[in-house]
C-alpha cells in the first residue's frame, strides 16, 4: 500500500539516475470509481512546478522514488486537465462530505495501490491513523502495536472515491463515473442532514448546485432553527422561489420567522397565487390547526360526475399534497361531503357525485389544538382532515404527514418533561441535565452551606466574634447552621412531591378526573404529617446528642417536621399549578417545577430554624 | 458557536450602519479584560507605574490589526482559523499550533478559576467551596448550551471594570506625567520587567481570541461584502479594551504605585478602586473579577474545543453526545476540570498564578501570529484581500518584538540566577 503522505517530497529520478526533483502532487483520472493516477507534479530545482503523465513517463514507483522512463531532456510537460483531480491540492487536509456515511470529514491521507505499474487510488483515510501517520509513520506503527497489546486494532478508516464529494472545488464540470454520488444527488433529509454540519458559506455552496425542487424540498427537512437564516442567505428571487416551491404550511412557517420587510419583499417577488396561498396561513396561531393546514385542497361540485372528478383530479394532482380526499362544496366554499380516492376507483364514470359522497363528516376549526386534531385523526385513521370555519367554509384540510410530525413532537414533549429537558439536544446536554436534575439538591445544599458559610465568617470578623449580638440571633444561627446540615431532608422531600406532579402531567389526567385542590392538599398533608413526624424526631435526636439539651432539640424538631410538611403542601399546590398551565397548553419544565420547591423547602426550614432560635431563647 | 463579539449586520451600508455596528464588540472587548488582564495590568502599574503605557499604546495598532486580519480571514473564506491552518500547512505544523491553543486554553482557564477563587476570598469564602462550584456552573452553562442569556448578565457586570476610567479620574493622576510616559518608550533592564510585559502583550493579544474572533464571523456567516462594515466593530472593541487596559494601569499607577503596594493579592489589587467605590470597593472590583472570570471560562474552552476539532476533523458540536464526539466533549471538559484542579493545589498562590499565565499567552503569541501572518497573505485563500504592507510590517515587527521580550524575559531570569545582575 502507498500513501500520499509518504509519497509526497521523495525524489524523482530520470531514466540515467539524475534526481530532477521531488515529488508535490499527484493527480487522478476523475470518471473512475477507483481512479487512475494520470500525471505527476515535482518540484525541480528552485521549486519551479513542473507537471508530466504518468502513463507516458513514469516507469516505476518503488515507494522511495519515482523512476522515469525516458532521461531529463526527453520528458515533454503537460499541464493539469479540467477533468483532473489533484489530491494534495484539491482532497489532503480537505473538509470533504462522505455521502455513504453521511458525515462531514477531514481527509487526513490518502490511500494508493499499484498493480502493473499504475496507481490508483483507493480512497480517503479520514480516521485517527491517518492523523497518526501525518504527524510520523513511527508513531502510527508505535500506536498500532500497542493497541494490539491490548487486542484492540486501530481501524482503517476508507471513504472511496465514488462516495466523496469535494466542498472546496467545483466538480460540476467534471465527469464522474456513473456510481459517484455527490451531495445533491442525495434524499433532501439526508442533505439537510449534512448542511446543518457545515458552515454558512458552505451551505450557500451547496445550494447553489441544489434545483429548486430538492432545494425547497431541504429546506423543509432543516431544523426549524436553520430554516430561517438559510432563506435569509440566499438571494431573494431564489428565496421566494423556492418557497413557492414548498408545500404552503411549511413555507408559512419559515417566512413567520422571518423580519417583516424581508418577508414582505419575498411574498411580493412571488407569484399571486402562492402568496395568496401562504398570507392566509400567516394569520393562524402556532400549533392550531390553522397553523398546520395546507390551503391546497381538491373540491368539486356535486353537479360533477365520478368522470369529470377524476379527469379534475388528473389535472390539478401535481400541486396538491394530499390526493386521497376529494371534497365536495357548494356555493362559496362550503363542505358539504367528501369523497374517497377508494369510492372514486370503484364507482362507474356516468355516477353523480351526489349519490357516492359521505356526509357525515369529522371536521376541524382553525383554532382548534393541533394535538387533538393529530390524536383524532390517528383515532379514525384519516389520511387528512378538513378545517371548516364557524360557516362550514373550506379553509383547509391537515394532512397525515403534518399529524404525525405533530404526534412525534407531543411525544418529545413528554419525554423531555418526564427527563427534565426542555427542550431536543444530544446526549452530552441530557448528561448535564441528568447530572443537573439528579445532583441539583447537592448543589442547593452546597449553596446552602456556602451562605451559612459566609454568614458565620462575617459574624467572626466582627469585633469580639459576634458574641455581642443577642441570644436569640446566636441560637437562631446555631440551630440554622445545624438545618444545614440536615437541608438534604428537605431537599430530597421537596424533589419527591414535584416528581409526583410531574408524573401527573405525564399520565396527563383530563380536569375532571383530578382531585381538586382541597382534596389534594388533604391526601399530600396526610402523607406529609407522617413524613414530619420521622423527620421531625430524626432532627430532634440529632441536636439532643449533640447539644444535650432537650428544650432546643425539641423546638429544632418542630421546626424541621413544619418545614417538611409546608414543603409537601407546596408540592401539591405546585402540581396544581402546572396543571392547569399545561391545560393552557404553555410549556412546564420539569426541572423548573423541581428547583423550586427545593428552593421553597431550603428557604422555609432556614427561615423556621432561625425563628426557632427566638422561639427557644423566649421559652428560655 | 455563537458568541458576544457580535456584529450583526447584514449588507448595510452607511454611517448609521457602523454605528449599529459598533457596541457588541466594544462590550465584548470590554469583558475580554478577564481577571488575567485585570491583575496583569494592576501589577503593572503597581510596580512600575506609568512606565508600562507606552507599550500599551504601542501594542494597539498591532492588536487591531491582528483582530481584523482574524475576522477578514473568517469573512473572505468562511472557515475557522483552525481549518485554515491544517488546509495551508498539513498535519505535523496544525499539531503543533493546537498544541499552543491548547495551552494558551489551559493557562487562561487556570487564570478564571484564580479570578473565581480571589474574588470569592474577598468575601471570606473558601477557595475549596467556590472553585468547585464555579467549575460545575460552568459546565452545565456550557453543555446546556443556553447560556446567551447568563451571558448577557455576566458581560453587564464585568462592565463594571469601566468604572477604573472614573477611578482614574478621582485619583487626580499627574496628567501631564501619564502623557509624557504614554510616548516615552522607557525599560527597565530585570526579568520581571521584561515578564510583566510579555504578560501584558499576552493578556492583550491572547492566542485563544483570535480563534473566537474568526469563528465568531464564520458563524454569523458574514460574507466579504459585509466585512466593510462589521470590521469596525472588531476594530473599535479593540480600541476600547485597550483603552480601558490603560486606565485600569493609570488608576494602579495613581493609587497603589505611590503607596509602594506590589500586589500580592486580589484585595491590594481591589483598593486601586478605592477613589470611585470608597467603602464597596472589594464589592465591585469582586463582582466584576467573578462575572468576568465565569463569563471567559465559558467560552474559552468551547473555543479551544470546536478549534482543535475543526483542525482533525473531529465530530464537533453540543447536540452530539460524548459517545458520538469524544474529542470535542472531552477537551472543553479537560480544559474546564484542568483549571479548576490547579487551584486547588494547597498553597497556590492565586496572583502568581494568574500573572504567570498571561506570559504564557505571551510567549505563545508570535507563533500563531506566524500562521495568522502566512494565511493572510496566500492569495490562494484570500485573493485580494491580502494583508497591505504596512499591516504586514506590524505584525512582523510584533511577532520579533514579542520574541526578543521572551528571548530577554529566559536572558535576565537565567542571569539574576547564577547573579551576574
Amino acid at each position: 500500500m502507498i500513501y500520499l503522505s509518504q509519497m509526497l517530497g521523495k525524489p524523482v529520478m530520470d531514466a540515467t539516475g539524475t534526481r530532477i526533483g521531488t515529488i508535490s502532487d499527484v493527480a487522478i483520472a476523475t470518471g473512475e470509481v477507483f481512479p487512475r493516477v494520470t500525471s505527476l507534479a515535482f518540484l525541480g530545482p528552485d521549486k519551479t512546478p513542473f507537471m508530466l503523465s504518468w502513463r507516458k513517463f513514469v516507469a516505476e514507483f518503488d515507494g522511495e522514488q519515482v523512476k522515469l522512463s525516458v532521461p531529463a531532456p526527453e520528458i515533454r510537460f503537460s499541464y493539469l486537465q479540467p477533468d483532473e483531480v489533484l489530491l494534495h491540492r484539491d482532497l489532503l487536509n480537505k473538509q470533504i462530505v462522505d455521502t455513504q456515511g453521511m458525515k462531514v470529514v477531514r481527509v487526513n491521507d490518502l490511500k494508493l495501490s499499484e498493480s502493473r505499474n499504475q496507481l490508483r487510488l483507493l480512497g480517503a483515510e479520514v480516521g485517527i491513523r491517518g492523523i497518526l501517520r501525518g504527524i510520523s509513520p513511527a508513531l502510527e506503527n508505535a500506536v498500532a502495536r500497542l493497541a494490539r497489546l491490548f487486542g484492540t486494532h486501530l481501524p482503517e478508516n476508507l471513504i472511496a472515491w465514488n462516495y466523496m464529494d469535494l466542498l472546496d472545488r467545483d466538480l460540476s464540470q467534471v465527469k464522474l463515473s456513473v456510481t459517484h454520488k455527490r451531495l445533491h444527488e442525495l434524499h433532501p433529509a439526508d442533505v439537510a442532514d449534512i448542511l446543518e454540519q457545515l458552515s454558512p458559506t458552505q451551505r450557500a455552496l451547496v445550494f447553489s448546485h441544489l434545483d429548486n425542487e430538492a432545494a425547497a424540498e431541504t429546506i423543509s427537512e432543516l431544523e426549524d432553527e436553520l430554516q430561517a437564516d438559510v432563506i435569509d442567505d440566499l438571494s431573494e428571487s431564489r428565496a421566494s422561489s423556492l418557497l413557492a416551491e414548498m408545500d404552503p404550511d411549511d413555507a408559512a412557517d419559515i417566512i413567520g420567522d422571518l423580519p417583516y420587510d424581508k418577508a414582505e419583499r419575498l411574498l411580493r417577488l412571488m407569484g399571486v397565487e402562492d402568496a395568496s396561498a401562504i398570507r392566509s396561513l400567516l394569520g393562524y396561531k402556532e400549533k392550531t390547526a390553522g397553523g398546520i393546514m395546507t390551503p391546497e385542497v381538491t373540491t368539486v361540485t356535486e353537479d360533477m360526475t365520478v368522470q369529470e372528478v377524476i379527469e379534475h383530479l388528473r389535472e390539478v394532482a401535481e400541486e396538491r399534497e394530499s390526493i386521497y380526499y376529494v371534497y365536495v362544496v357548494e356555493g362559496d366554499r362550503k363542505l358539504t361531503g367528501v369523497i374517497s380516492l377508494r369510492d372514486l376507483l370503484l364507482a362507474r364514470p356516468d355516477t353523480k357525485v351526489t349519490e357516492i359522497a359521505e356526509r357525515e363528516l369529522f371536521t376541524a376549526g382553525p383554532d382548534d389544538d393541533q394535538e387533538d386534531v393529530a390524536e383524532q385523526m390517528s383515532k379514525y385513521d384519516l389520511l387528512a382532515l378538513p378545517v371548516v370555519d364557524e360557516r362550514g367554509t373550506l379553509l383547509g384540510i391537515v394532512t397525515v404527514d403534518d399529524a404525525l410530525e405533530v404526534l412525534e413532537q407531543e411525544a418529545e414533549e413528554d419525554l423531555a418533561l418526564a427527563t427534565g429537558a426542555a427542550h431536543e439536544r444530544g446526549d452530552v446536554a441530557s448528561l448535564g441535565r441528568w447530572v443537573a436534575r439528579r445532583s441539583a439538591w447537592v448543589f442547593i445544599w452546597l449553596a446552602v452551606l456556602f451562605g451559612d458559610q459566609l454568614v458565620r465568617a462575617r459574624l467572626q470578623a466582627a469585633p469580639g466574634g459576634g458574641a455581642d449580638r443577642p441570644d436569640w440571633v446566636l441560637y437562631g444561627l446555631a440551630l440554622t447552621t445545624t438545618a444545614s446540615v440536615l437541608m438534604p431532608l428537605l431537599l430530597r422531600t421537596g424533589e419527591e412531591s414535584s416528581s409526583r406532579a410531574v408524573a401527573e402531567l405525564i399520565t396527563g389526567a383530563s380536569e375532571e378526573e383530578r382531585p381538586s385542590l382541597g382534596r389534594r392538599l388533604v391526601t399530600e398533608g396526610g402523607v406529609g404529617l407522617a413524613v414530619a413526624a420521622i423527620t421531625g424526631t430524626v432532627a430532634f435526636g440529632l441536636l439532643d446528642l449533640q447539644t444535650g439539651s432537650e428544650r432546643l432539640a425539641a423546638v429544632f424538631g418542630a421546626a424541621t417536621a413544619l418545614a417538611v410538611l409546608l414543603t409537601v403542601l407546596f408540592g401539591g399546590l405546585l402540581a396544581e399549578l402546572a396543571l392547569r398551565r399545561s391545560d393552557a397548553d404553555k410549556p412546564v419544565s420539569s426541572a423548573m417545577l423541581s428547583t423550586a420547591s427545593m428552593l421553597f423547602a431550603a428557604a422555609v426550614y432556614t427561615g423556621l430554624s432561625f425563628v426557632g432560635g427566638w422561639v427557644f431563647s423566649v421559652l428560655g | 458557536m455563537r458568541m458576544a463579539a457580535a456584529p450583526d449586520t447584514r449588507r448595510r451600508t452607511g454611517l448609521l450602519a457602523v454605528l449599529a455596528a459598533i457596541g457588541p464588540g466594544i462590550v465584548a472587548a470590554s469583558a475580554g479584560n478577564d481577571p488575567g488582564g485585570i491583575s496583569t495590568y494592576s501589577a503593572v502599574g503597581a510596580r512600575y507605574g506609568y512606565t508600562l503605557l507606552w507599550a500599551m499604546l504601542a501594542m494597539t495598532p498591532s492588536f487591531i490589526i491582528v483582530q481584523e486580519m482574524a475576522g477578514r480571514m473568517g469573512a473572505v473564506s468562511g472557515k475557522g482559523l483552525a481549518a485554515l491552518i491544517r488546509e495551508k500547512f498539513g498535519l505535523r505544523p496544525s499539531l503543533f499550533a493546537m498544541t499552543c491553543l491548547l495551552t494558551s486554553a489551559i493557562a487562561t482557564s487556570v487564570a478564571e478559576f484564580a479570578g473565581v477563587a480571589a474574588a470569592m476570598e474577598l468575601f471570606g469564602v473558601s477557595r475549596y467551596l467556590s472553585v468547585p462550584l464555579a467549575a460545575a456552573a460552568v459546565w452545565l452553562l456550557v453543555t446546556r448550551g443556553n447560556y446567551r442569556n447568563v451571558e448577557k448578565v455576566l458581560l453587564a457586570l464585568s462592565l463594571v471594570f469601566i468604572s477604573y476610567v472614573a477611578a482614574a479620574i478621582l485619583a487626580r493622576p499627574e496628567w501631564t506625567d501619564v502623557a509624557q510616559a504614554l510616548v516615552t518608550p522607557s525599560v527597565v533592564p530585570n526579568a520581571e520587567f521584561m515578564a510583566l510585559t510579555v504578560g501584558m502583550t499576552g493578556t492583550t493579544i491572547a492566542p485563544w481570541m483570535q480563534f473566537l474572533v474568526q469563528s465568531n464571523i464564520v458563524d454569523k456567516g458574514i460574507t466579504v461584502r459585509d466585512w466593510a462594515v462589521a470590521k469596525w466593530d472588531v476594530i473599535a472593541g479593540a480600541i476600547s479594551a485597550n483603552v480601558v487596559a490603560c486606565f485600569i494601569i493609570i488608576t494602579a499607577g495613581a493609587v497603589l504605585f505611590p503607596a509602594g503596594i506590589r500586589i500580592t493579592s486580589a484585595e491590594e489589587a481591589a483598593r486601586a478602586l478605592e477613589p470611585v467605590a470608597g467603602g464597596y470597593t472589594t464589592l465591585l472590583f469582586s463582582v466584576g473579577l467573578l462575572s468576568s472570570a465565569l463569563l471567559s471560562a465559558a467560552v474559552l474552552p468551547l473555543t479551544a474545543s470546536y478549534a482543535i476539532t475543526e483542525a482533525f476533523g473531529w465530530e464537533r458540536g453540543l447536540d452530539h453526545s460524548w459517545h458520538e464526539a469524544p474529542v470535542f466533549n472531552g477537551i472543553y471538559t479537560f480544559i474546564i476540570v484542568f483549571g479548576a484542579a490547579f487551584i486547588l493545589i494547597p498553597g497556590m498562590d492565586l496572583i502568581t498564578v494568574l500573572l504567570l499565565s498571561q506570559v504564557v499567552n505571551g510567549v505563545l503569541l508570535p507563533f500563531l501570529l506566524v500562521f495568522m501572518i502566512r494565511i493572510v497573505n496566500d492569495r490562494q485563500v484570500m485573493g485580494p484581500y491580502v494583508n497591505s504592507r504596512l499591516a504586514n510590517i506590524l505584525c512582523w515587527s510584533t511577532v520579533v518584538v514579542v520574541f526578543g521580550l521572551t528571548a530577554a524575559m529566559f536572558g535576565f531570569q537565567i542571569a539574576e540566577a547564577v547573579g551576574l545582575l
